[in-house]
């Protein structure tokens, strides 16, 4: 039993990453082809978890309507979107638009999913205010840093933040957009390369004790 | 007599040797190119794009004294014996040298005295017909509206089996590979010390809160799949939490983007409980499916997340746009937030919104540091000896191009941008 649900798995992860890593280092087309033919396996096994994913939601919403618990009304939305959608995707043979206009499936999709999803990134404007007025409480020295340059971009992207910094700031001869690009292009990009160079590194040692079989919690119980 | 005709003799040698003197001067002349005109291309060469696919052929041709702006070379493709030319390409003929292609001095001769063109094959011909089959090649060369065709190469294409280019990123990667076994096994020696990081230790403190209010635990892992590197990370530092909770009795719920992550963090939720010795109290419906949509998970997170009011929510994982809808409505519920994420443009509002943020690759070290495994702490090791060399490296090689651009040592420059060069 051990075999099965612990050696074979790691036999292969420990096989097809090290012909991952071999792929990037060899571009014959074998390579090519390999690395195709993997995608495509991961996409049919996509198409199954998919369905077990579809599965679970439902039972989910199905057992807090069943069960009557607290905010199962909302349960009742996921099968009437899913409905919403599924039927007029069914009817109209999967196209969103025919010669003669839009199909069902065109106008549920513009007119049910996009309109929320549009009121949902909408919603992305609002938080943003009140997750500025939050960092800018100045409680250490790295927020009074954030501040600064936040209070400078502001002020160098309205006309009148430009107007003030010209009048108080003129006689330095230096505009608020070059403080603005240097901000951007110096300290900005000096923090995200450091960010990024640490991600890199700890991507390639998780990516390591996945494919020498050092880590191993995803296989879940022996 | 006899001086008589050795007079002949001599004026008639004479008068041959003035012939053939004269002779050569008029040959050459002959063979001259009339003024303006250009002589065609005669050492045209082919070669198979080495490093590569197939597919790309290289022309070669040596730089000209009359290579000038004004001067232009077409370059025309074949597939049939005869006939069917496709023009290629088209270049002033003082540009396009050796130099050019982008390949480091291990692996490519970048001359400056020699014309060296990549034809792509696929760009004319589909993907599947340019490997194998012979193709034939010209190079016509134009002044003043006149052109003059070289002679026609032909050659075919092939897939090679080793990226010599990329040999400095091979070396680095056994290197890293060495490092890594060495600090598994002195794992397993002694023990490393690891510097404290403060998002994970307050985990405790979170789970305890959730443990004393009655209220559940939420870990989101993102929107990302299980081939990406940090929804595998957080897949680590779920099953640390889950243990947690389950000896703490409390609850956890983890709602998911992604069907094959919940495939997957169902087990190791369960392998968690299981170790905590609390199989009895795990449940399938901890995970849950919500929505493979961006804004329709966030919009039904959000809703569970102000409905129940949760003591501790974890964001660990990819985030794009959602990151703030989340953390925001976390933050108005009043619940400790942990977020740690290797998206560095998301970074900022995790750092706003939460109370503790794991940065970069401090989420990809959050299991071992979590678990207290020898084994997977060493790994942590490893990460710093990256990191060492990154540091070391970014610092002489600030100096040595410094030093070799002020001193005008353009090929040692060139060598040290070709060490630490991507191809």
């Amino acid at each position: 039993m051990k075999l099965i649900k612990k050696y074979i798995p790691l036999a292969i992860v420990f096989t097809f990453g090290v012909l991952t890593l071999a792929s990037y280092y060899v571009p014959h087309k074998v390579s090519v082809d390999y690395t195709e033919l993997v995608s495509q396996w991961e996409n049919i096994v996509y198409a199954f978890a998919f369905l077990l994913g579809l599965i679970s939601l439902f039972y989910s919403h199905y057992n807090k309507i069943a069960r009557k618990a607290d905010g199962w009304g909302y349960s009742i939305f996921v099968f009437v979107g899913f409905l919403a959608m599924v039927i007029p995707a069914y009817i109209s043979g999967g196209k969103q638009g025919s010669e003669t206009g839009i199909t069902l499936l065109g106008w549920s999709f513009r007119y049910i999913y996009n309109a929320l999803s549009s009121t949902m990134f909408a919603v992305l404007a609002f938080y943003i205010v009140s997750t500025a007025y939050r960092s800018f409480r100045i409680k250490s020295k790295q927020a009074f840093v954030l501040f600064v340059a936040a209070f400078i971009l502001i002020l160098g992207k309205v006309p009148l933040g430009q107007i003030i910094w010209d009048s108080v700031l003129g006689w330095t001869k230096c505009g608020v957009s070059d403080v603005i690009e240097w901000i951007m292009s110096v300290p900005a990009v000096a923090g995200k390369r450091g960010i990024m160079i640490g991600i890199s590194i700890g991507a390639i040692v998780t990516s390591f004790k996945i494919i020498f079989g050092i880590e191993k919690q995803y296989l879940g119980k022996d | 007599m006899i001086k008589n005709q050795f007079g002949f003799v001599l004026f008639s040698v004479l008068f041959a040797a003035i012939n053939v003197s004269a002779a050569k001067p008029s040959q050459a002349v002959k063979k001259q190119t009339p003024a303006g005109a250009i002589p065609p291309i005669e050492n045209l060469t082919f070669a198979d794009m080495p490093y590569d696919v197939g597919g790309t052929a290289l022309l070669k041709w040596d730089v000209r004294p009359t290579d000038n702006p004004d001067v232009m070379y077409q370059i025309y493709v074949s597939s049939l014996e005869t006939g069917g030319w496709i023009k290629a390409d088209e270049f002033p003929a003082d540009t396009r040298t050796g130099k050019d292609i982008e390949l480091p001095f291990w692996a490519w001769n970048a001359s400056v005295k020699e014309h060296v063109v990549k034809v792509e094959l696929p760009n004319y011909f589909g993907e599947a017909r340019t490997t194998g089959p012979v193709f034939n090649f010209k190079v016509v060369t134009i002044k003043d509206k006149k052109s003059f065709d070289s002679g026609i190469v032909s050659g075919k294409t092939a897939s090679n089996w080793f990226r010599l280019d990329r040999l400095n990123n091979l070396l680095l990667l056994v290197t890293i590979i060495t490092v890594f076994f060495w600090a598994v096994s002195h794992a397993k020696r002694k023990g490393l010390f690891i510097r404290r990081i403060a998002g994970l230790d307050a985990i405790d403190e979170a789970l305890g809160r959730a443990t004393e209010m009655g209220k559940p635990v939420y870990y989101v892992p993102g929107i990302g799949g299980m081939s990406g590197i940090s929804t595998i990370a957080s897949t680590f530092i779920l099953g640390e939490v889950s243990k947690k909770v389950a000896q703490y009795d409390t609850q956890i719920k983890v709602p998911h983007y992604d069907p094959i992550v919940m495939t997957v963090c169902k087990e190791v939720v369960k392998q968690s409980f299981l170790e905590a010795g609390r199989p009895d109290s795990y449940r399938d419906d901890i995970n849950q499916f919500i929505s493979q949509d961006q804004f329709s998970y966030a919009a039904s997170v959000d809703g569970m997340i102000s409905r129940e009011k949760p003591a501790a929510i974890f964001f660990m994982g990819y985030f794009m746009a959602e990151s703030l809808l989340l953390a925001e409505v976390g933050a108005t519920s009043g619940a400790i937030q942990i977020a740690g994420t290797d998206q560095e443009s998301q970074l900022p509002f995790f750092f706003t919104a939460c109370d503790y943020t794991l940065i970069g690759e401090e989420l990809y070290a959050a299991g071992a540091y979590l678990s207290k495994e020898p084994m997977l702490m060493s790994a942590l090791k490893v990460q710093d000896f990256g990191k060492l060399v990154v540091m070391v490296s970014v610092f002489f090689g600030i100096i040595l191009v410094a030093v070799g651009a002020r001193l005008h040592w353009d090929p040692f420059v060139q060598v040290i941008l070709n060490l630490f060069g991507a191809y």
